[in-house]
């Protein structure tokens, strides 16, 4: 980072911009374990409330969504694994302030976030699998 | 403290201590048995409620120890900083790795088992309404058009699973019979429904669970559970109207029933008493307590409830009759005594 170069103008707009969407990113995660809670939970009430003789079809759905939500977390994930980049770097932390460190944590953060969401996209999924009646 | 202290102050203090001990864990056992207790299992449900306490149990003692355990070491027996390595891998294999595993197989056992906790009855459907403070109940046999109709009192026969349907007339209530299984809330104008199933002949206790008022705490019932030919005998003589009082005494006390406008709000079946507000009557004296789990059925507490209705059960929805004399109480008591 010694280098001497030139700030191009509009560097440092980019930056700011790519910082600005990984923020969003972190929440893409929890968002897509949010989204399948609450189609879970809606599907099954209303399926119940309504037509408790589709229910095999709505657990099927369920179960097709579960795995479209863990594909988009897991993909959300490894691209946070990659800006993380804790591999090449060995810092866990990124207790320095600069931009750098601030690009990697938001990927470390994002990693955990997915991880966290992949469980409970999981542990939702269960109650669908197992319980398979209105009762 | 060790055995050899000659301070005998200490030496009292310390057992004073054990027995102190030896007292609470007597009387924290005591609780686990009994008539109303999860911990002492008589029906299909309660059993299985009774194992998952018992693996939640072990499972908190466990993770107590473990984590204690790693406490102790890292600031007792090894104080010396862990590698970075080390360190990693204990947040990540106990922090993430480990409870992922452990509360996904709790949460796969608990869902196991609730499927049957609310399988269906076999036979005979009970309606219980939660009325303040007591307990409407009535007997639809498979194929009955018109219920049987009692009161605080819930009897089942005893190796078959009876559905029960709950509602209530104006809060919210809960149903619940510890030594048989869970419990489930009644609702104003919502159905809801459980279905329990006594192993043995036997008899417990029920109470309300959610806090209904005043007396919410008063309100319980006796539960039997009969050998299914006795349950249909006992059922049986409940359809029948009421008796005829026999003595004196008690058709005395049936003109005061009558007289005083009891009638207005309890039914005993066969007379002109029709009121629905209070509990049914028709066979009060062959029950096993007064004022939803509150009294015995002695005569002495026959007039108890009658002259003290609201010293007894505070904002009882019943007048209490302090004003009739010992010996219209004494009739009185005979005439329902003898409903049986
Ligand atoms: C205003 C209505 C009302 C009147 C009038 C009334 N009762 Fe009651 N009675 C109730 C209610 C309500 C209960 C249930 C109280 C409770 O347990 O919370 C009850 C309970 C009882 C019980 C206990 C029943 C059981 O299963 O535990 C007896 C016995 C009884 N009443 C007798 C009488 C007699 C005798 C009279 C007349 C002297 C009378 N009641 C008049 C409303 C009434
Ligand atoms: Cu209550």
């Amino acid at each position: 980072m010694s280098d001497e170069h030139r700030p191009d103008p509009d560097e440092e707009r980019r930056e700011f911009r790519e910082e600005r969407e990984s923020l969003w990113r972190i929440t893409l995660a929890p968002a897509t374990w949010v989204a399948h809670f609450v189609a879970s939970y809606g599907v099954v009430a209303v399926t119940c409330a309504k037509a408790p003789d589709l229910l095999g079809a709505a657990r099927l759905g369920l179960g097709l969504f579960t795995l479209v939500a863990l594909a988009i977390i897991l993909w959300l994930g490894w691209r946070a694994w990659r800006q993380w980049d804790v591999r090449n770097t060995g810092d866990y932390t990124n207790a320095l302030g600069e931009a750098e460190d601030r690009h990697q944590f938001l990927g470390h953060a994002a990693v955990l976030l997915a991880l966290i969401s992949a469980i409970g996209v999981v542990y939702g999924t269960l109650p669908v699998v197992m319980l398979e009646t209105c009762r | 403290m060790t055995a050899n202290t000659t301070d005998t102050g200490r030496r009292g203090g310390a057992d004073r201590g054990r027995t102190g001990l030896l007292l609470l864990t007597s009387v924290i056992l005591a609780g686990c048995e009994g008539q109303q207790s999860a911990l002492a299992p008589s029906g299909e449900d309660a059993r299985v409620l009774g194992n998952l306490f018992w693996v939640m149990l072990g499972g908190a003692v466990i993770l107590w120890l473990l984590v204690n355990g790693l406490f102790f070491y890292v600031t007792r027996i090894n104080r010396a900083a862990l590698s970075r390595r080390f360190a990693n891998g204990l947040i990540v294999g106990g922090g993430v790795i480990f409870p992922t595993i452990v509360l996904g197989g709790l949460l796969t056992y608990g869902l196991s088992i609730m499927p049957d906790q609310r399988a269906p009855g076999d036979g005979l459907t009970l309606r219980v309404t939660g009325e303040q403070w007591w307990w409407r109940v009535e007997y639809w046999p498979e194929g009955a058009e018109t219920p049987i109709v009692a009161a605080n009192e819930i009897r089942l026969p005893a190796g078959e699973r009876s559905e029960i349907r709950l509602d209530s007339a104006r809060v919210i209530h809960s149903f619940w019979i510890p030594s048989l299984g869970g419990k489930m809330d009644m609702f104003p104008g919502r159905e809801t429904r459980m279905s329990l199933k006594p192993e043995v002949a036997g008899r417990w206790r029920g109470q309300c669970a959610e806090f209904c008022g005043a007396s919410h705490a008063l309100m319980a019932f006796e539960v039997v559970a009969m050998p299914p030919d006795d349950f249909n005998a006992w059922l049986q003589a409940q359809a029948a109207p009421a008796t005829s009082p026999t003595t004196d005494a008690a058709r005395r006390g049936a003109r005061i029933f009558a007289r005083e406008g009891c009638g207005a709000c309890h039914a005993v079946r066969g007379t002109g008493a029709r009121g629905a507000v209070g509990p049914d009557l028709t066979h009060v004296g062959s029950r096993l307590s007064l004022g939803a789990g509150t009294l015995t059925t002695t005569l002495a507490d026959f007039e108890r409830w009658i002259a003290h209705t609201g010293a007894i059960k505070p904002e009882v929805e019943m007048p209490g009759y302090g004003h009739l004399g010992a010996a219209e109480l004494a009739d009185l008591a005979q005439y329902l005594k003898g409903l049986e």
